[in-house]
């Protein structure tokens, strides 16, 4: 039995309204993208849809109370809200330097790290270049 | 025991509190917000009058002339913004114009000072920005501007610092008659008092009730106010009034103290004495008016509006005298011009008082004076450079669009603020073209820093208005980066 | 950080976020020596430190970066270029003398009142966001009503949430983001309330930050009313008309406890207003010329305090540009004046510069006033260029090389954007 599901495409302004036929986990016909992209992205969307996520963790010892923080790839899009749960549980603290792995192959996905989205150092040894030394937030 | 207790720190009852602080006597001055002046005050138009408005008559039209000439000592001592920037009533029609003497003379007869007819000629050349189809105005003064919060603040400040105890966040619960006076409970605790002066504005007649008393009523009359875009500035440069209506001095051009032009207010009876709402209805109003006066003022100018309740008692004048209830002095329905006699009340309230046996004796030590506030942004160089030096806190600007410097906000600290308002309405930090987008989060720091306050339970203006919440996932007690203190060196 | 500040530089920036770091690093590519550049935050970064999303760098880098790692990796470069770095200090002003030389007031606690001279100024100073008192909401005046980005700031900054049940008035990038990152933190977002009948938002925010949570957005719809005593306690959201009126009589409540406002930027103009600088009143930011020189001579401007951008990247492009130009005028090396004045035509809000110089090549920006698919942008008669569609959420480039410009013997260039046969506008 054919069904048919409705996406936006995303790959351009235009965002296209796409209609993926399908029969059970097979695709019979996408219409409705005026160039290739949509195509794929519909499959992709269909097959395995897949998010970026951002947030921000714990850190203490640092300027900040919040460290940004990214996953190195995009994960199952049912699994983001769980992966945003499970990473506000951790808490780091400074120094951090960018790009370090806080929990490697996140949620089993392979590949995929939980990284710091840049470096934080430790209160008090800012780097005299881009921290003023006498600045803080509370004097 | 108090002498006199003060329910009500609006500006009639800071007024109060700070006349009696001349004397050596015991005060109270209880008010129920978080801070002074946050009921009706905070909304007042700022208008100081000139008086020719009301009739001798009334009350109110024998404080106000008296009030708006004892404005030029107080500011010289109390320090706040005051500027006599003159009023124009403007008319159109004969009859209009027929009004404008009949005011002229009513002023002259009460004292009120340089009362002139203009002609449409020398309208124009004051005023080219408004409409060419007014022939002639009543020009005053002695009719002036101030930031009516800034008043209050520099009222309380004196009277506090010449010994008057401050209670805010007091609303008064009930009253109970003793034998040598009034016991007012309070949420946490009561304070007995032998005179009790009921300036509670909005609620007068509600504490007047709490005592048995049930002479008078107050209903609360809303005003709309809009403030305009800072390039309006200067686009009229007296208060402009058109000929005034039967319970209304109509709706009016303000160039605020600071300059930036404000219009209104309306005039709607409502029934909640919480509804400080703006509507569709008093804009269009508003706009709707003022475009007639001053073709280049529409409503697209607006940059934020907020409304006001007047107390208007059911007598439509001020409603001052001691009360069937011995020690208990009502100071109710204090609407226009109450700030312009709140001087005045002050000392009538006084005089109340010696006549009713409260022995005033005038403390030799009284300093009339506060110090001005600091204000970075309007000073040249060289006074800049000279409070930087004294404290480098005038170095780090907290507030960009208004140039208010982190001293300023620790001045508003040290001097009653304790919640966002608070400050704002001292330092003028979140008042300009951002409207707090930029500082509130640093303001927010310096208060928890300061006054201890979790930085979750800092509040906009006190009660419910809290501005944040923390993280379900948040640690208690979770500090952020400190400076080194003292003990790690 | 006393020892790090010289008395004379010969460039000056004015704002430390990405249009800051690139306008040093372009004056330094052009060869300029002393580089001075001004933050009022505790570090440099500018409002990418709050940008924690990915969608960064696509073009410059060729990767995606979230807003913290564009931030860092200007910065490391900034400082490897030997430029310095005054954070948490604020350019009060800056005079021009007699001799061109600039003096430019820095304050900061630790210095007090500084002043420095610079040979070339630019602004990067960036932009703020329109507030509740730009788009007049009637009601009170409780607690809970912010701009998105000052929620982005609690939330992502602070570790802080703005509330628990929240209403967005405004589709554009910053609201919807903050619709995502809200839900992720827990919240409830209860709609995105947007006043014309199109998102003003990139098409993938709409998807992935609204339709991915099953945040509704309503098109066509304003919030009306703000209630609440002390804190928000509900707005009223109505349908608009063609006149963008609210229809009271459609009207519903929404119960939530905060209402973020995503209604626009304004370029952050204090200074440039304090400068006398000539504005344009569409961008609300400085004229510029060619070289993005403003009015005043020797200062220049990029980034969003010159016009607001969507891409990071183009604020880099422009802000080494505007370095550059900068870092040659502090050497001394003239630019020929510009003699073509660009104007914006049909369907053009606005384009900068404003104005051109057959001496070299252009990149123009400018920005639509309403969708329009497909269409052709046309400058003057010299060039035309297809496009499959115009929305004014995207800004539009156009390169323009000078031997287009030597056969021009005009001195005004209208741009204009209209329609293909057959195509579509939301006129």
């Amino acid at each position: 039995m054919t069904e048919t599901v409705h996406l936006t495409c995303i790959g351009c302004p235009v965002g296209c309204p796409l209609q993926l036929e399908h029969e059970g986990s097979e695709i019979k016909e996408i219409s409705g993208n005026e160039c290739d992209r949509g195509a794929k992205y519909a499959r992709q969307e269909f097959l395995d849809p897949r998010r970026d996520l951002s947030t921000t963790v714990a850190v203490s010892n640092a300027l900040w109370p919040r460290l940004p923080v990214r996953l190195t790839g995009p994960i199952p899009k049912d699994k983001v809200l769980d992966a945003a749960r499970r990473i506000h549980r951790i808490r780091v603290e400074a120094p951090v330097t960018i790009g370090q792995i806080l929990e490697a192959d996140f949620m089993g996905e392979k590949g995929v790290h939980l990284v710091a989205s840049r470096s934080m150092p430790a209160a008090g040894q800012e780097d005299v270049h881009h921290l003023g030394e006498t600045v803080s937030p509370l004097s | 025991m108090f002498d006199v207790a003060i329910v009500g720190g609006g500006v009639i009852g800071c007024a109060i509190a700070r006349e009696l602080s001349r004397y050596r006597i015991d005060v109270l001055l209880l008010e129920a917000h978080t801070e002074v002046g946050f009921g009706t005050s905070k909304t007042n138009s700022g208008i100081i009058h000139a008086g020719h408005h009301s009739s001798p008559d009334t009350l109110k039209g024998r404080l106000v002339v008296r009030g708006n000439a004892l404005f030029d000592t107080l500011c010289r001592d109390l320090n706040f913004g005051f500027r006599r920037i003159g009023e124009l009533v403007v008319a159109k029609t004969d009859e209009e114009v027929g009004v404008l003497h009949h005011l002229k003379r009513q002023g002259d007869a009460k004292g009120v000072p340089g009362l002139e007819i203009w002609e449409r000629d020398r309208l124009k050349s004051e005023e080219p920005n408004l409409s060419r189809d007014l022939t002639a105005a009543l020009y005053a003064p002695s009719a002036g501007v101030i930031n009516p919060y800034e008043f209050c603040f520099s009222l309380v400040e004196n009277a506090t610092a010449n010994g008057v105890t401050l209670k805010t966040e007091s609303p008064v619960d009930h009253i109970e008659q003793a034998p040598s006076g009034l016991v007012l409970h309070l949420p946490r605790g009561s304070v007995k008092a032998r005179f009790v002066i009921n300036c509670a504005g909005i609620f007068a007649d509600r504490v007047a009730r709490m005592v048995g008393l049930d002479d008078f009523s107050i209903h609360p009359r809303k005003g709309e106010e809009y403030m305009l875009d800072r390039r309006l500035m200067g686009i009229v440069r007296h208060l402009i009034f058109p000929v005034p209506r039967k319970h209304t001095k109509g709706i009016l051009i303000i160039p605020t103290y600071n300059g930036t032009i404000m219009v209104g207010p309306t005039a709607s009876d409502t029934l909640d004495r919480w509804d400080l709402s703006t509507t569709y209805e008093g804009a269009a109003a508003v706009f709707g008016f003022i475009k007639d006066l001053c073709p280049s003022i529409t409503e697209k100018d607006t940059i934020t509006e907020f409304a006001g309740l007047r107390a208007v008692s059911n007598t439509n004048d001020f409603i001052i005298g001691a009360s069937k209830v011995k020690g208990f002095i009502n100071v109710a329905g204090i609407q226009s011009p109450g700030l312009t006699a709140a001087p005045a009340i002050a000392e009538y309230v006084r005089d109340i008082l010696k006549a009713e046996g409260l022995h005033l004796k005038e403390k030799k030590d009284f300093n009339p004076r506060v110090e001005a506030p600091p204000r970075f942004a309007t000073l040249p160089a060289e006074s800049r450079e000279a409070l930087i030096r004294r404290n480098p806190l005038f170095a780090r600007v907290v507030c960009r669009c208004e140039m208010v410097t982190e001293a300023e906000i620790h001045h508003a600290i040290d001097h009653g603020a304790r919640t966002l308002d608070g400050i704002k309405f001292r330092s003028r930090a979140g008042m300009g073209r951002c409207q707090g987008g930029f500082c509130t989060t640093r303001c927010m720091d310096i208060l928890a820093a300061r006054t201890g306050q979790p930085f979750e339970r800092i509040t906009k203006r006190g009660g419910g208005s809290w501005i944040v919440v923390p993280r379900e996932d948040a640690l208690p007690a979770f500090s952020t980066r400190r400076v080194p203190s003292c003990s790690e060196e | 950080m006393l020892g790090r500040m010289k008395k004379a530089y010969d460039v000056v920036v004015v704002g430390g976020g990405p249009a800051g770091m690139g306008a040093a690093l372009g004056a330094r590519d052009a060869g300029a020596e002393r580089i001075l550049i001004v933050d009022r935050e505790p570090e440099a970064g500018g409002i990418l430190l709050q940008c924690i999303h990915a969608g960064f760098g696509l073009h410059y880098f060729k990767e995606n970066l979230t807003g913290p790692e564009y931030a860092q990796r200007f910065l490391e470069n900034v400082i490897e270029q030997d430029v310095d770095v005054v954070p948490g200090s604020y350019a009060a002003g800056v005079a021009l003398d007699s001799d061109g030389i600039k003096t430019v007031r820095v304050m900061n606690p630790a210095f007090g009142m500084a002043r420095v001279t610079a040979k070339a100024v630019v602004l990067a100073m960036g932009c703020r966001e329109r507030t509740r008192g730009a788009v007049r909401i009637p009601g009170t005046r409780p607690s809970g009503v912010l701009t998105a980005g000052l929620a982005q700031k609690f939330v992502n900054m602070k570790g802080y949430l703005p509330g628990r049940r929240i209403a967005v008035l405004g589709s554009g990038d910053i609201g919807l983001i903050m619709a995502r990152r809200l839900t992720l933190e827990g919240c409830r977002v209860v709609g995105v309330f947007e006043l014309m009948p199109y998102s003003n938002g990139l098409t993938r925010n709409v998807v992935q930050c609204l339709e991915d949570f099953g945040i509704p957005l309503h098109l066509s719809t304003t919030v009306a009313y703000i209630h609440g005593r002390d804190r928000v306690e509900k707005v009223t959201v109505a349908p608009v008309g063609p006149d963008f009126m609210p229809d009271m009589r459609q009207s519903r409540d929404v119960v939530c406890d905060t209402l973020l406002i995503s209604v626009g930027l304004i370029p952050e103009n204090e200074l440039s207003q304090a400068l006398g600088i000539q504005l344009d009143v569409v961008t609300g930011g400085p004229r510029v010329s060619s070289t993005l020189e403003t009015s005043m001579p020797g200062v220049f401007a990029c980034g969003n305090v010159l016009h607001v951008h969507d891409l990071v990247d183009f604020v880099t492009a422009e802000a080494l540009l505007a370095g550059g130009f900068a870092g040659e005028y502090a050497r001394g090396i003239q630019r020929p004046r510009d003699n073509i004045l660009l104007v914006p035509g049909d369907n053009v809000r606005y384009c900068v510069p404003h104005s051109l110089s057959p001496e070299r090549a252009h990149t123009i920006y400018l920005r639509c006033k309403v969708p329009m698919k497909p269409c052709i942008v046309r400058v003057g008669d010299l060039l035309q260029k297809k496009l499959k569609f115009v929305v004014p959420a995207e800004m539009i480039m156009l390169k323009i090389k000078p031997d287009l410009l030597e056969r021009f013997h005009g001195d005004t260039l209208r741009i204009d954007i209209r329609p293909l046969p057959g195509g579509e506008s939301s006129d």
